[in-house]
Formats: structure tokens, C-alpha cells, sequence
């Protein structure tokens, strides 16, 4: 359902696995991705490069994640499919959640954050 | 426990059934298939001990005709044969029959059988009894289902309004019993119309519980205190906050898109917040397309965000149209979404038809483009026409 690299000690790469983040199995990769972020771990990449579709309910997800790390850490987003951008453009996400072409550029770009 | 005994010799018979009384079962004494099968119904028995030979319905005849007919319970059955009858019990057993004993019966056998039968039949009773409960709450859940599906239409505006300004069409079909979609619309003062449409992030009862508080929230009243500034100007972005406000929650992860509308007749001006709902189109007189608006955030996802209002040209010979998520991302046994090109052009299509039939050609697009599987999300759609059906 869902895969962690941290392969970086620093940097966790959350990797949903399926083509599909959405109702059906959104409450789970919230839940997966929370424990990790109680466990210590806060600075995130969200590798979206195998979602090809993002419903309301996954939405909700990633920001259900974000509002549990709230100040102490940062949460990016890489590869983006054209209507999981164009979801994040309808409902202003991309203002919230910065976004990186893929998972070494978004590394990169939190590493300089530090 | 009630045991059909089927044997038409009566030493065999009287053996079997005292044999049965000391172990506190109760025989049924049956001297051939015919009674024996009248005897299981009557008495609602779920063991048979039947002698294979048996003058008219034998006890090959009497299982087939068991496992033909008795639905409403498993019924066990033992075929008393010969010890060295393997052809004949392999034909049995494939006819139904489930156990065997050999002549001439000797009583641990016999013990033995009927106790391991009695007690699957004790096991299958509790599964029953489990089931009728379980189906007696499903009957309870489905009638509550039912009453909050019909309270929440009675919150829904009827699919044809007819005003003096414009008039309005829409289509609202939950994915389950309830939705999380929900809109409304309002005739309010100086001459203008206010609509708005929501629909709740996932589906089922929890988005619905959001869905009809926001219905009965926002009355005409609460629509039009929180659509204008202080100063009397359009603002219907201060509805989205308000609703904002509201309703976030940090430990909570419910939200909707939402849209709201402010149709000004005078001007011919469409005041609008976007909110995450997705973005709706004006169809013109001369059947082409536009957008309005390009987004927003939407409510109750995050604090303090800003909400905006915007507004575009709204003539008499144009018709806007608002449809859920539903519209677009319903995908086909393939996983391909309907998609915006598919629904502008059954829009397209429809409006150049007649633009009363523009959500139920949408409903019906929808239900081809899924075939066999019916809509997996909650669909809405409104469609208002400035000038008024001929």
C-alpha cells in the first residue's frame, strides 16, 4: 500500500503504491504516514510518480498529514501526473504543498532548506 | 434432537430408534422414502438415517429429492448398506448423501455417527441464529438508510424551478443511500438569484452528516446575510469563509468544495466564489463553451485561507452549468475518467436539444460510461437558465 525510503536519514520518501490514492484506501496511507511522522520523522517527499489519480478523499489525506506536522518539518511533493496537478491547481493545493519534478530534486531542495 | 429413521423392516426400525432414544434424540419412525420426506418437512428435521433399500422411493431417490427441495436448512444424511458396496455408496455419495453405516449396525457406530451429526447440526443452528440476528440489524440499518435518504431529498429544491428570472434544472443521484453533495437554490431581493452547490470530500454517511447540517445551515436568510459586504456589494466569498470558520477542525479531516453563486439580473453579472468545487461552464446561444473561474480552495481543509470573489458576464440565452466531481472522474470498466471533453460535448449535445435535459443526459452518459457498475461518487448537477423555457 505503501512505501518508506529512508534511505536518507534526514529526509523520508513517501512512495503510495497503486495507481490509485483515493476513498478507498486514503484513511490507510494517512494512518501508515502519521505513525511515521510520530515516530520521529518530519521532513517528507511524497513521490506521487506512480498516482495517476488523486480523488478528493486522498486530498485530504496529504493535508491530514501535513496539519499533523504542522511547524516542525516540511512536506514536498514529486511527479505529479497532468490531472493530479490539475487537482492540486483546482483546489489551490499547489500554494500549500511545493512541488519538484522528482524525488532527487526534491531531496536536493530540502537538504539546501536546512 | 429429531431423527428421521427411513426402513422398511420393522426390527431394523425398533433397534435404530430405541438405540436413538437412549441417546436422548427423538425418532421419527418412517417405513419408506415417500413418509420419510414427509416426515423431515413436517417435523423440520435435519438427520436422516435411511436404508438404501426401500420399496418405492428408495434411499437413492429420497436424497436426490431432499437435496432438490429442502433449501431452508442442511439436512444430514446417514444411508444405512452393505459393508462391501463400494460402486454403490460412491453413486450415493455423489447424489448427497454424506455418511454410511454398514449392516448389520452396531451401536458405538451408530453412537458415533449421530453424535458427530448432532453436532454440526447444533453448529449450523448457531451460525442460523447468527445470521437471522445479523439480518435483523441489516433490516434496521436499511430502514434508518432509507429515512435519512428521503429526509435529505426533502432538503433538495425539486428538479425544475421555475422563477420569474431564471429557471433551474439539476440531477442528484448519491452514489449510496445518503450523499455528501448538497445545493440549494434562493430568489433573493433586488432582483437577483443565489444558488450554491457542495459536495463533501469521500461519500457515505459521515460526508452525508456534513452534507445536510450545511443544507440546513444555509437557509435563504443565512445566504443572503453572508453573500454581501457590509456595504451591500456582492460578496459571496464571505460565505465560504464563514463557512470556513466554521467548520475546520484540526483533528478533523471532513471538508467539501463548494461553489456560490450570485445572479444579478439588472447587470447581467454572475457573482462567484470557487472553492475547490470543479470548475463550471457557461453554454452560449450559440452552443459554445466557457469556464468560470479557475479554482480555490476549499472549505474547512485549512485555516484562515483565502476565499475570493469573482464575477463574469452572465446574459439571458446563456445557461451555467455546476456538476460534482462525479461528472468527470466516473471511470469505465478500463479505469479511463469520463473526462471534461465527454461532458461538454453530452452538455453540447443536450443543450443544443433542449436545456432542460442537460442533467439527466449527463446521468445518463455517465450510467453508459460506467456499464455494468453504477456511479461509485455522489453526482449533482444544476444547470440555471437566465431566460425562461419557451
Amino acid at each position: 500500500m505503501i512505501k518508506i525510503d529512508t534511505t536518507d536519514s534526514d529526509i523520508s520518501v513517501i512512495i503510495p503504491e497503486g495507481e490509485r490514492l483515493t476513498a478507498a484506501n486514503s484513511t490507510h496511507f494517512k494512518e501508515h504516514v502519521v505513525a511515521h511522522v510520530e515516530s520521529g520523522h518530519s521532513r517528507l517527499v511524497v513521490d506521487m510518480s506512480g498516482v495517476q489519480f488523486l480523488d478528493s478523499a486522498g486530498l485530504g489525506a496529504l493535508v491530514g498529514v501535513l496539519k499533523r506536522i504542522g511547524n516542525r518539518g516540511d512536506i514536498v511533493v514529486c511527479g505529479l501526473a497532468d490531472n493530479v496537478r490539475q487537482m492540486f491547481a483546482l483546489t489551490r493545493m499547489n500554494r500549500i504543498f511545493t512541488e519538484y519534478p522528482d524525488r532527487a530534486a526534491a531531496i536536493s531542495a530540502l537538504k539546501d532548506a536546512i | 434432537m429429531k431423527v428421521v429413521i427411513a426402513d422398511d423392516d420393522d426390527l431394523q426400525r425398533a433397534i435404530l430408534s430405541a438405540a436413538l432414544t437412549r441417546m436422548d434424540h427423538t425418532p421419527i419412525e418412517a417405513t419408506d422414502g415417500a413418509q420419510a420426506y414427509d416426515l423431515l418437512c413436517e417435523h423440520d428435521a435435519s438427520i436422516l438415517v435411511c436404508d438404501l433399500n426401500m420399496p418405492g422411493m428408495d434411499g437413492n431417490d429420497l436424497t436426490t429429492k431432499v437435496r432438490g427441495t429442502i433449501r431452508d436448512r442442511y439436512v444430514h444424511i446417514i444411508m444405512v448398506t452393505g459393508h462391501d458396496q463400494d460402486a454403490v455408496r460412491k453413486n450415493a455419495l455423489h447424489l448427497g448423501v454424506d455418511d454410511f453405516m454398514g449392516k448389520p449396525i452396531d451401536t458405538a457406530t451408530l453412537t458415533a455417527r449421530i453424535s458427530i451429526t448432532a453436532r454440526l447440526v447444533e453448529h449450523e443452528q448457531l451460525i442460523q441464529e447468527k445470521t437471522r440476528i445479523l439480518e435483523e440489524a441489516q433490516h434496521i440499518i436499511e430502514d434508518d438508510l432509507n429515512a435519512a435518504a428521503k429526509a435529505q431529498q426533502r432538503l433538495l429544491p425539486a428538479q425544475q424551478i421555475n422563477t420569474s428570472l431564471c429557471s433551474f434544472y439539476s440531477a442528484f443521484v448519491p452514489s449510496s443511500y445518503v450523499s455528501g453533495d448538497m445545493f440549494a437554490t434562493f430568489e433573493l431581493t433586488g432582483n437577483r438569484t443565489g444558488f450554491y452547490a457542495m459536495d463533501v470530500s469521500g461519500h457515505g454517511v459521515s460526508a452525508a452528516l456534513l452534507s445536510v447540517a450545511i443544507g440546513h445551515l444555509v437557509t435563504e436568510e443565512y445566504f443572503e446575510r453572508y453573500t454581501q459586504s457590509e456595504d451591500g456589494k456582492p460578496d459571496p466569498a464571505l460565505l465560504a469563509k464563514t463557512l470556513n470558520d466554521r467548520f475546520f477542525h484540526l483533528d478533523s479531516e471532513d471538508y467539501f468544495t463548494f461553489f456560490c453563486g450570485l445572479v444579478d439580473h439588472d447587470s447581467g453579472v454572475l457573482h462567484f466564489c470557487q472553492a475547490g468545487y470543479p470548475t463550471p461552464i457557461v453554454v452560449s446561444s450559440e452552443n459554445s463553451i466557457r469556464n468560470v473561474g479557475d479554482g480555490g480552495y476549499p472549505v474547512a481543509l485549512l485555516p484562515d485561507v483565502d476565499f475570493v470573489s469573482e464575477s463574469v458576464s452572465f446574459s439571458n440565452e446563456e445557461t451555467l452549468v455546476l456538476f460534482s466531481d462525479c461528472a468527470t472522474e466516473a471511470d469505465n470498466a478500463q479505469h479511463v475518467p469520463f473526462g471534461v471533453d465527454r461532458l461538454n460535448d453530452t452538455i453540447r449535445t443536450a443543450c443544443a436539444e433542449d436545456v432542460t435535459s442537460i442533467p439527466d443526459a449527463i446521468v445518463s452518459a455517465l450510467r453508459a460510461w460506467r456499464g455494468q457498475n453504477s456511479l461509485d461518487d455522489d453526482l449533482t448537477v444544476l444547470v440555471c437558465q437566465r431566460r425562461l423555457p419557451k
